[in-house]
């Protein structure tokens, strides 16, 4: 087995700081954009329905696509008033999974707003773990940023693989990239059951309260 | 008798006189003759004044020979204060001193060294410009050519690159309008388009790219730094590329002549070659040159319009599809009529538009793919996980866990690398090995949905029957949402299959455009087009889910 360069595990947990980084921005903006759209939605007529045509068509945008034209139609010299707008590689990336973030927030939401309607807080409380879920989605679809050239975890392990002379030898820095990755994903889902757990029990006091 | 022969020998003698070959005047001598004509012509009173004189002749009146050269491209032509380095300016100073004349620079780039010739601002341009057959109707280019680049992949020394074949499913990263991207695309190597060359070292060093591929007169300058030295070299080079002097289509006869004859001394007598190894640049092409220009046969006034002693003009013209004219009419009219400057470069030429009609068939073939072997793989795994057998059940949700927990990209990668290890690299092989990837990411998660589908019917039913047809499709129908929701999700993935180098839509767009103009328009189809093939998709499994639901009220 060739040896494993010794930076490899710090650049690679650094590289998954960015892929927290790229979910977190992607997460901000989609609650924004898809609270807007949920809003739009509920407040029926020409809103409503402009609201729901842009929800079909955020969720029909493959991430990768959007991805690629955002990198492509911006130009990298762009300003608005004198301020340089062109996003860097690592907000290109978040920008892509807006589309999925917002649209995700919209149906969610929407279906939380109901439940708070209909006298159901805990249903509308699902709302937190499902969100936390779409973090955890998001987490794992920035990956796609190693197409353009962005420094998250799985750039980190190509650039390794690319060293190793050996399908075996490259077998074993995707495990530890599977298992990195694994464990967050896993460690995030837990948090999400804990939590609605958590709501769970909230809930119940306060119908016996 | 004897005035007999005598007449005899007279005319044997004229008839080998006139069957002999002109003896051929050598470039030294008819240059000599040239520069005293212009010099002489220079000198009569009044003639410095008269309209449309030959440049030549006006480099005589003027004392001076106005030069263009870059001021930033590295080893060839920099300027630090007034003090201007670089092998194209040295070689402004060879030509100057050789008509005993004074150069004057003037400052080119890429975009003003052919306007600024024709505008007659300058008399000749030395400026890192590459010979092709497109130019040739701009400029006059000097022959033999002064210099010739080519292009070539540089990455860490540790990597073992030596030819093409190492090339296949690695990302390459280029400059965009580079000419030879068009090339590199044909070898099955991905592309990663960055706007200036100027980056590519960069990117190399925080390992952004682990290839790169630029002019070597370009990486000439970085190699002579001993970090980038240290680390980095030159894998193999391609696509050369003869570097012209230049001069104006007219008025420039006597100067071109001048020039030409001029090169091939220089060439010759090893000027460019001394030039060349001041400057640090790369010797191999002058070395060659210096031994053709030593040829007897080349070595003549006539040497430079023989086919065996230049080098050809690269061929840069593509060849136009048969309604180009109809594309760049539309575009035209649609800036005409609206302001949006819009360019569709896959259907303006051939190689572009076969790249283009490829995208779309390989692209439609992955969808369905994809679709097919999530099905597939969705109907397998929800199987083994419904069964009774710890054997069985427990293999498949441990894969299930495995492929939860794979970034989408890695499986991908994963997937190709053993697709690799079996088969040579072909579309086809990144094709399949996208789609058992996407089946499989996309297949696992709905396979654990009818599994635990399966396991609610049979709480249902009191107990844990043994799974049967019957149940198994129930188990189906019941998670019908979940199915085709992971089928739509298949569907919109298929896109990232480009990354391992599966020629789909994406990927031949991006090839387009790393030799083709038009990048926003083209992107924007490239998003039209899948969001409409996903919303097809979309309306296709709500079809199915509708049909399977019903199935279950049937059934149940």
């Amino acid at each position: 087995m060739n040896k494993i360069s010794p930076d490899f595990v710090p650049q690679l947990l650094a590289g998954m700081v960015v892929n927290f980084e790229i979910a977190a921005i992607a997460l901000l903006i989609g609650l924004a954009v898809g609270g807007l759209l949920t809003l739009a939605k509920l407040a029926g007529g020409v809103r409503g329905a402009v609201a729901t045509t842009l929800i079909g068509l955020m969720r029909a945008a493959p991430t990768f696509v959007v991805m690629f034209f955002l990198l492509n139609i911006i130009p990298s010299d762009a300003t608005l008033f004198g301020v340089p707008v062109a996003p860097s590689g690592i907000m290109t990336v978040a920008l892509s999974l807006v589309p999925y973030a917002a649209a995700y927030v919209a149906d969610n939401g929407g279906e939380a707003l109901r439940q708070l309607r209909d006298g159901s807080p805990l249903g509308a409380l699902l709302f937190l773990p499902n969100v936390t879920r779409a973090f955890f989605v998001l987490v794992m679809s920035s990956s796609a940023g190693a197409a353009i050239g962005v420094p998250e975890g799985i750039a980190v392990i190509l650039r390794e693989a690319e060293l190793m002379p050996t399908l075996g030898d490259k077998m074993v820095l995707f495990a530890i990239g599977i298992l990195c990755f694994g464990i967050t994903l896993q460690a995030g889902f837990a948090l999400m059951r804990l939590l609605q757990r958590h709501l769970g029990r909230l809930a119940l006091r306060t119908r016996e309260g | 008798m004897t005035s007999r022969r005598v007449l005899s020998f007279v005319f044997a003698w004229l008839v080998l006189l006139v069957g002999l070959p002109v003896r051929a005047e050598t470039p030294d001598v008819a240059l000599a003759k040239l520069i005293d004509e212009a010099r002489a012509a220079a000198a009569v009173p009044g003639a410095c004044e008269q309209p449309g004189l030959d440049r030549l002749v006006r480099i005589f009146c003027d004392g001076k020979i106005r030069v263009g050269v870059r001021e930033y491209y590295p080893l060839f032509g920099t300027r630090e204060g007034q003090n201007r380095l670089g092998y194209d300016v040295d070689v402004a100073r060879e030509i100057a001193k050789h008509l005993g004349v004074e150069p004057a620079f003037t400052r080119v780039n890429a975009a003003s060294r052919i306007p600024l010739l024709a505008d007659d601002k300058i008399d000749l341009t030395i400026a890192t410009m590459g010979h092709n057959t497109q130019r040739d109707g701009q400029v006059r280019f000097i022959r033999p050519h002064y210099y010739r680049s080519e292009t070539i992949i540089v990455g860490p020394k540790e990597l073992a690159i030596k030819g093409w074949p190492d090339i296949a499913s690695r990302t390459i990263c280029v400059s965009i309008g580079n000419g030879s991207n068009a090339q590199i695309v044909s070898q099955n190597a991905r592309l990663m388009l960055f706007d200036e060359a100027g980056v590519l070292p960069d990117r190399l060093r925080d390992e952004t790219c682990v290839l790169a591929a630029q002019d070597d007169s370009f990486f000439d300058y970085y190699f002579t730094e001993p970090a980038f030295a240290k680390a980095y070299d030159r894998k193999f080079g391609f696509a050369q590329l003869p570097w012209g002097m230049a001069v104006a289509l007219t008025g420039s006869d006597r100067l071109a002549r001048a020039l030409d004859l001029m090169s091939q001394i220089f060439h010759r007598d090893g000027i460019f070659l001394e030039v060349a190894k001041q400057n640090r640049i790369g010797l191999g092409f002058l070395e060659l040159q210096r031994t053709v220009w030593n040829r007897p046969d080349c070595n003549t006034d006539t040497g430079s319009t023989n086919p065996a002693c230049v080098l050809p003009a690269l061929s840069a013209v593509l060849q136009p599809t048969p309604f180009a004219g109809q594309v760049t009419a539309f575009e035209t009219w649609l800036e005409k009529h609206t302001g949006i400057s819009v360019q569709f470069p896959m259907f303006k030429t051939m190689p572009a538009w076969q790249l283009f009609k490829a995208g779309i068939a390989n692209s439609l073939v992955l969808v369905v793919g994809a679709l097919g072997a999530t099905l597939l793989f969705a109907m397998v795994l929800g199987a083994l996980q419904s069964s009774h057998s710890l054997l069985l059940r427990w293999p498949a949700r441990a894969l299930t866990i495995i492929l939860q927990s794979s970034p989408v990209v890695l499986t991908l990668v994963i997937s190709a690398a053993v697709a690799l290890a079996l088969f040579p690299y072909s579309s086809a092989v990144a094709i399949g090995a996208a789609i058992v990837a996407l089946g499989l990411m996309n297949g696992a998660n709905a396979g654990q949905a009818i599994g635990e589908a399966m396991h609610t019917l049979q709480t249902e039913r009191g107990g844990a029957p043994a799974p049967t047809v019957e149940l198994f499709g129930r188990a189906v129908s019941r998670s019908a949402t979940q199915i085709v929701s992971f089928l739509v999700n298949a569907a919109k993935g298929t896109p990232i299959a480009s990354f391992i180098g599966a020629p789909e839509l994406l990927s031949a767009l991006t090839d387009i455009t790393s030799f083709a103009s038009g990048r926003a328009s083209t992107y924007s189809l490239l998003l039209v087009f899948y969001v409409c093939v996903v919303m097809v998709v979309v309306w296709l499994c709500d079809k199915l889910r509708i049909w399977l639901e019903r199935r279950q009220t049937v059934t149940a």
